[in-house]
Formats: C-alpha cells, sequence, structure tokens
C-alpha cells in the first residue's frame, strides 16, 4: 500500500515537473514567469523589457487571455547576479512550477540560464542576449530573436568602406559581448577589403585610453571601430577631443544608444556611429503593429520604447503566435512551434534556422546634432551619414 | 645601510631597468616601435601623460602610506575614498555650481573629520590588533560604502566636464588640460604634506609616532591624538585624489576598487610606509602601463598583468620595496 501510494506520489511528481500544464491551477490560469534584472548594473535595459512584459500581460488578459487562460505574471529580481539568476530559475521552474519562462537579461545571465531551462526543457525566445556562442553548444529550447553581435559594426564597416577608408583598428572591452563584436567587425572589414591594421582589447575598468590612441595613430587607423559600453567609449571620446586625436570615423557597439550618452557629453558626441536593434520609427521600419504598439507604450510609461523594450514586445508576440500553434503549453509542442513558426512581429520578422537562431537585421545611427539618426542600411536611412568627422579643431 | 641591503637595491634598479626595455624589445619585434620623429612624439605624448598620471596616484598613495606607516593598517576602503571624494566633487559642481578645483576647500574639512570619525568609531579598536583584523574590517567598510554610494547615486556612471581643453606642445604632442591641472595640483598636495611631516612640529608627531609609538607616548606624544589626524589627513588625500580623477575620467560607486589595487601596487613598489617612495612608485607604475600599452601588440589587455607582476617581483627581490627599509 505504502509503496503503491509512493510510487503515485513519484508520479505525480514526475508529471508535475515535467509537463507543466496549465489546467492544473485555479481560476484556469496560467502562470508565466521569470527572473530580470530589477537592480544593480543592467537595471535600466531590463527595466525597459519589463515594461514591455506588463504592457503585454495586461493586453492579452483584455482579450480573454492565453488560450483563454487568464496570465498571472511572475517576475523575480535576480539583482543583475549569474548565480541569483540560475537559483531564481531553478526555483520558478520547480517550485512555482510556471507554464512558460520569460527570458533574463544580458548574454551572461542567459547563457547561465539557458543550461537550468535546457534541463528542464522549458523553451523561451531570449530577447536579452545577442552573443551567438549561446546557439552554438546544441542547445534546443532556446531562441534567438534580436541581431548577434558580430552584425552590431556591420553598418560602421560599410560606411568606411563609403568614405573610402583602407585601414581601420578595432579596440574593445575584454569581455564576451566586445570580442563577439570584434570578430564580426573583422570579418565584414575582411569581406570589404578593409585593413585591419590594430586589434587590442582592454580590461574593464580601464579609464585611460592615452596609449591606446596614440597606438591607433602609429598603426595608421583612419577609423576606429570600439567595442564599448556606456564608460568606456565615453572616455575613450573624451580623450580624442582632449588630445586632439582625429579619426575619420568612430562607431561605438553599446554607448550611444543609450539616451544620457548625448546629453553626458554634449558636442563630444557628435557624429559618433552607433547601433540599434530597432527604433521606434514606424515610418520607416514599417513593421506589422508597430505603431499600435509604441502609442500603447508611450501612453503608458509616458515615453517612447527603446530596442530593449521593442525586442522583449517582438519576443512576446512570438512566444503568443507558438502557443497558439501548439495549441497549449505542452513544452515540446512549444519548443516545436518556436523552432517552425514565421511571425511578422512589432520588432521584425522571426523565423529560425536549425540552431534556433533568427537573421534580424540592426540599424546604424548617427548622433547629430544630439539626435539618433538612422544612417544604415540605406532602405532604413533618415540622413546620409556626415562623414568623415569633422577634426575637433573644426567643430 | 647593510650590505645585503644595498645588493637587493642594484638587484631591484637593474630588473626595473629590464622591466622598462622590455616592451621596447617587444615593439621592435613586432614592428610597433618605429624609428620616425612621428613614433617619438606619440611616444613622449604617451610618457608625459604617463607621468601626469603617475603624479595623481602617487597622491593617494601618499594617503595609504600615512596610515599604515603609523598605525600598521592596510585601509583596503581607500579606492573606496577616493571614489566617495570624486562623488563630493560631482554634487558641488552639478548641485552648487562649484569649480572642482574650488570645491576641495569645501569637501577636504569634510573628508578630514569623516577620517576622523572613522578612526574614532572604527579604526581605534584594531590598532595594534593583527593587520589581517584592520585588513578584513576596513575592506567590509569599503563594501558598505559602495553599497550606500550605489543606493544614493545609482550605478550609473558620472562625469564631470571640467577642462577639456588640448594643450598644443608642439605640432604632433599635446596634453590634456584636465590632466596637466590634477598633477599640478596633485604635486601641491603632496608636497605640502610633506613638508607638514617634516617641517612642524604635529608632523614630527606623526613620524615620531610611526617610529616607535610606545617611546612617542613616553616621549609625551598624545598618540590617540596622532591616530586621528593621521586618518584624517590619509581620508583627504584620498578625497583630494577622487577630485582630481572625477574631472579626467568616469566613475561609478564600483571604481574604488581599482584605485585600491594601484595605491597598494604603488606603496609596494615605492616602499611601505615611505613617502618619497610612494611618488617615485606611482610615477614608475603609471609610465610602465603606458609604455605596455603602446608597444606590446594587445598590450592594453596586459596592462594590469604587467603592473601586478612588477609588484610582485618588487616583493621577490627586495619586500620593502624601492626606498623600504628591511623590516625587522
Amino acid at each position: 500500500m505504502i509503496r503503491a501510494l509512493a510510487a503515485a506520489f513519484v508520479a505525480l511528481l514526475v508529471l508535475g515537473g515535467g509537463s507543466a500544464w496549465a489546467g492544473h491551477r485555479l481560476n484556469n490560469e496560467v502562470l508565466i514567469g521569470g527572473a530580470i534584472s530589477m537592480t544593480g548594473q543592467y537595471a535600466e535595459p531590463a527595466g525597459r523589457q519589463v515594461n514591455s512584459i506588463k504592457l503585454w500581460v495586461d493586453e492579452v488578459n483584455a482579450r480573454g487571455g492565453l488560450l483563454g487562460h487568464k496570465i498571472s505574471l511572475r517576475l523575480l529580481d535576480d539583482k543583475s547576479d549569474i548565480q541569483t539568476a540560475i537559483k531564481l530559475y531553478e526555483k520558478l521552474i520547480t517550485e512555482d512550477k510556471v507554464d512558460l519562462v520569460l527570458c533574463p537579461y544580458s548574454s551572461g545571465i542567459t547563457e547561465a540560464v539557458a543550461n537550468v531551462t535546457e534541463r528542464y526543457k522549458m523553451p523561451f525566445v531570449a530577447y536579452g542576449a545577442a552573443s551567438s556562442p549561446i546557439w552554438e553548444k546544441g542547445r534546443r529550447y532556446i531562441f534567438n530573436i534580436v541581431a548577434i553581435a558580430e552584425d552590431y559594426q556591420k553598418g560602421a564597416v560599410h560606411l568606411a568602406k563609403q568614405i573610402g577608408v583602407t585601414k581601420i583598428a578595432i579596440i574593445g572591452q575584454d569581455s564576451l559581448f566586445p570580442r563577439q563584436a570584434g570578430k564580426g567587425a573583422k570579418d565584414w572589414a575582411k569581406k570589404l577589403g578593409i585593413d585591419v591594421v590594430l586589434e587590442e582589447n582592454y580590461p574593464t575598468k580601464q579609464t585611460d585610453f592615452t596609449a591606446l590612441l596614440q597606438k591607433i595613430k602609429a598603426a595608421g587607423a583612419e577609423a576606429v571601430i570600439s567595442n564599448s559600453y556606456f564608460a568606456d567609449s565615453a572616455a575613450q571620446l573624451r580623450q580624442m577631443r582632449e588630445l586632439n586625436v582625429n579619426f575619420k570615423l568612430f562607431s561605438s557597439t553599446v554607448g550611444p544608444g543609450l539616451p544620457n550618452f548625448p546629453e553626458q557629453l554634449g558636442a563630444t558626441a557628435e557624429y559618433v556611429l552607433g547601433f540599434s536593434q530597432w527604433e521606434p520609427l514606424p515610418h520607416i521600419l514599417k513593421h506589422t503593429g508597430m505603431k499600435e504598439y509604441i502609442d500603447a507604450y508611450e501612453k503608458r510609461f509616458n515615453e517612447k520604447p527603446n530596442y530593449h523594450a521593442g525586442g522583449a514586445w517582438g519576443a512576446l508576440q512570438v512566444t503568443e503566435a507558438a502557443v497558439k500553434k501548439a495549441g497549449g503549453f505542452d513544452s515540446e509542442k512549444l519548443r516545436e512551434a518556436m523552432a517552425t513558426i514565421e511571425v511578422n512581429s512589432a520588432f521584425g520578422r522571426y523565423k529560425v534556422d536549425a540552431k534556433g537562431m533568427n537573421s534580424h537585421e540592426g540599424i546604424t545611427f548617427q548622433i547629430l546634432r544630439g539626435q539618433r539618426r538612422v544612417v544604415w542600411p540605406e532602405k532604413w536611412a533618415e540622413t546620409k551619414a556626415e562623414l568623415p568627422m569633422p577634426e575637433w579643431g573644426k567643430r | 645601510m647593510e650590505r645585503s641591503d644595498v645588493r637587493s637595491f642594484y638587484i631591484l634598479a637593474a630588473f626595473l631597468v629590464c622591466a622598462y626595455a622590455l616592451p621596447f624589445v617587444i615593439g621592435v619585434q613586432s614592428g610597433t616601435v618605429h624609428a620616425t620623429e612621428r613614433w617619438f612624439a606619440y611616444l613622449t605624448t604617451v610618457v608625459l601623460s604617463g607621468v601626469l598620471q603617475g603624479g595623481v596616484y602617487a597622491m593617494f598613495a601618499v594617503g595609504l602610506t600615512l596610515i599604515f606607516g603609523v598605525m600598521r593598517i592596510i585601509n583596503a576602503a581607500h579606492g573606496e575614498m577616493v571614489m566617495m571624494g570624486a562623488y563630493l566633487t560631482w554634487v558641488c559642481f552639478f548641485y552648487l555650481g562649484l569649480n572642482p578645483l574650488l570645491s576641495m576647500v569645501l569637501t577636504l574639512p569634510i573628508a578630514f573629520l569623516f577620517g576622523m570619525a572613522l578612526q574614532k568609531l572604527l579604526l581605534h579598536a584594531v590598532v595594534g590588533q593583527p593587520e589581517l583584523t584592520a585588513l578584513l574590517v576596513t575592506f567590509g567598510f569599503g563594501l558598505v560604502m559602495i553599497y550606500v554610494a550605489e543606493l544614493i547615486f545609482t550605478t550609473d556612471f558620472r562625469t564631470i566636464p571640467f577642462a577639456p581643453a588640448t594643450i598644443q606642445i608642439s605640432r604632433r604632442i599635446a596634453i590634456s588640460q584636465n590632466k596637466l591641472i590634477s598633477f599640478v595640483m596633485a604635486v601641491a598636495i603632496s608636497a605640502g604634506v610633506y613638508l607638514f611631516l617634516k617641517l612642524s612640529r604635529l608632523g614630527k608627531a606623526i613620524r615620531a609616532t610611526a617610529l616607535n609609538a610606545e617611546v612617542a607616548m613616553v616621549c609625551g606624544i598624545d598618540v590617540r591624538r596622532i591616530y586621528l589626524i593621521t586618518t584624517g589627513l590619509g581620508v583627504a588625500l584620498a578625497v583630494a585624489g577622487g577630485a582630481l580623477v572625477s574631472i579626467q575620467f568616469g566613475f561609478n560607486p564600483e571604481t574604488g576598487i581599482v584605485y585600491t589595487l594601484q595605491a597598494f601596487a604603488i606603496i609596494i613598489l615605492g616602499g611601505r610606509g615611505h613617502y618619497v617612495g610612494a611618488l617615485i612608485g606611482g610615477l614608475m607604475l603609471a609610465v610602465l602601463e603606458s609604455l605596455v600599452s603602446l608597444m606590446i601588440p594587445n598590450g592594453t589587455a596586459m596592462v594590469e598583468l604587467a603592473a601586478y607582476a612588477l609588484m610582485i617581483s618588487v616583493l621577490l627581490i627586495r619586500p620593502g620595496g624601492l626606498m623600504g627599509v628591511k623590516e625587522s
């Protein structure tokens, strides 16, 4: 008798843990959960993604829910910390038994969390990670939606080619994402016949770039491809101006995309190229449902969504479509749907290859008179890039 | 000096000559060194900038060495105090509209009082305890400072746009205005502290306490008061350093650790508890970092490696540092 009860108990545990199903919850709800950085270094971009998540949940519930189930949302704070994120995903999947997982922010945390979700076979669309090595380990339950790190400098290298630059320097912070972006930039340069005369990484906390800037000059580079975040790209630009070091083009991966970049740097930020996954420009990008999303977001949060918010929204639209196609929350069916579905979201087209990677196309912008203006690819360009950058003495 | 002491000094000097020649040798081999006028202009810019930087590093390292020399306390929160200086300057600049150099008139007394309070409430308890105790206490205090700063200022990077102009020395050689200003200020402050320690009665009492606290006490020096003043002065030097780095570089609550490590490397190089040694150590470290970055392929990634390799080598060859005397 006891043995039979134990067997039944184990069977229940296995069923409960293995294939979560929405019907087991009170009020016929479906539980969606995730850990995302609400505090710590990633709080700003991740916070914008949380905005989109809340907007989506309310909108779906107003439409009658997901396959008729009202969504109950459980968001936890991973404090921008990998170990915390791993623990929270374990908890969400095994204790809370969520029906669907949302993804964390940043490549580093996603890479770690993917090991947990993979073990429990919980599929998701990763809107917070852009480093392709995540998809090179044979994982089956994680899907990419945003443009990968290797393509962040694609536009800048093309623009360098257009203005006749023949020698470039590729520099970057010594960590996963910038190194991948540097690798991509180098490949694009090779394809376009541009000579990479210097490749250099610097420690994450480097503040003084005097020697590096002189080294770039000494190597004869005409343009600088900088795979940098906020602090380092800002320091590089300030020191370029202070030392009167001039280049025809300067492009940074992350820094210029943040709203406070032109604010803090003022005129020093002018003519700098930056990368964006998406911009709230429906008349230019013309993605389906883009305007409605931007309006709803702006109405609720009093600002236009940036690309972090847009990516999260697109991924949630894909998730919704996949749930509908799978006809439920069975993780295998959902995985199958995410792997095969084609969706035209407000973020752009989603259709993944065998590795689970989408081929999202990003945008290169230039800071002109304090505004980010799209300059590449040509089909989306708002204005022509103003290159080469004028010398510091002539501004 | 004893014979073995003299010998270790010469070995260290020989080692340093090799260490500074190494970037050139590697540079020549890998083709990053060119015998052109243009390249020498780049080299001069980099070395000049290293010297300017070194002066500022040295100043806050003097603060660290002072506290260590007098109380045998290794202040692991020194970099966080540099960070505090940067934020105090930032607040003065953006909220009170004060020039970062002028704001020191306000921030240095605050820092001095902060240091005295710290001494009274926390460090008095660990003076005379094993050095590890003080290290742990100050390390913990540094973490508290980081989290408090994150609470107040968030983790966003801040910069202070002050003196961003270029000083063109020749057609190809330029230095930045804020670096030069920082250097001049740092040298002035360090020289002031040095003269104070050498010449004034109080300064002599501080040095006497550093040499031997018990004998100083017997001679009628109020050692506890000396400790208060020393920590106040040490923290003020760190905060002054913070003001000077804040006009050059961006900072956030977590940048302090970089400066703690730099100050450690400098006083190990120069000699613990030795003020002139800290100045020399500061210049040497900054110049080596610049040379490695300029000439070795992917050298910027190796700057920290070079700095700590230098530190470890000094510890192995001459544990007391360049100017230090052998510890008994």
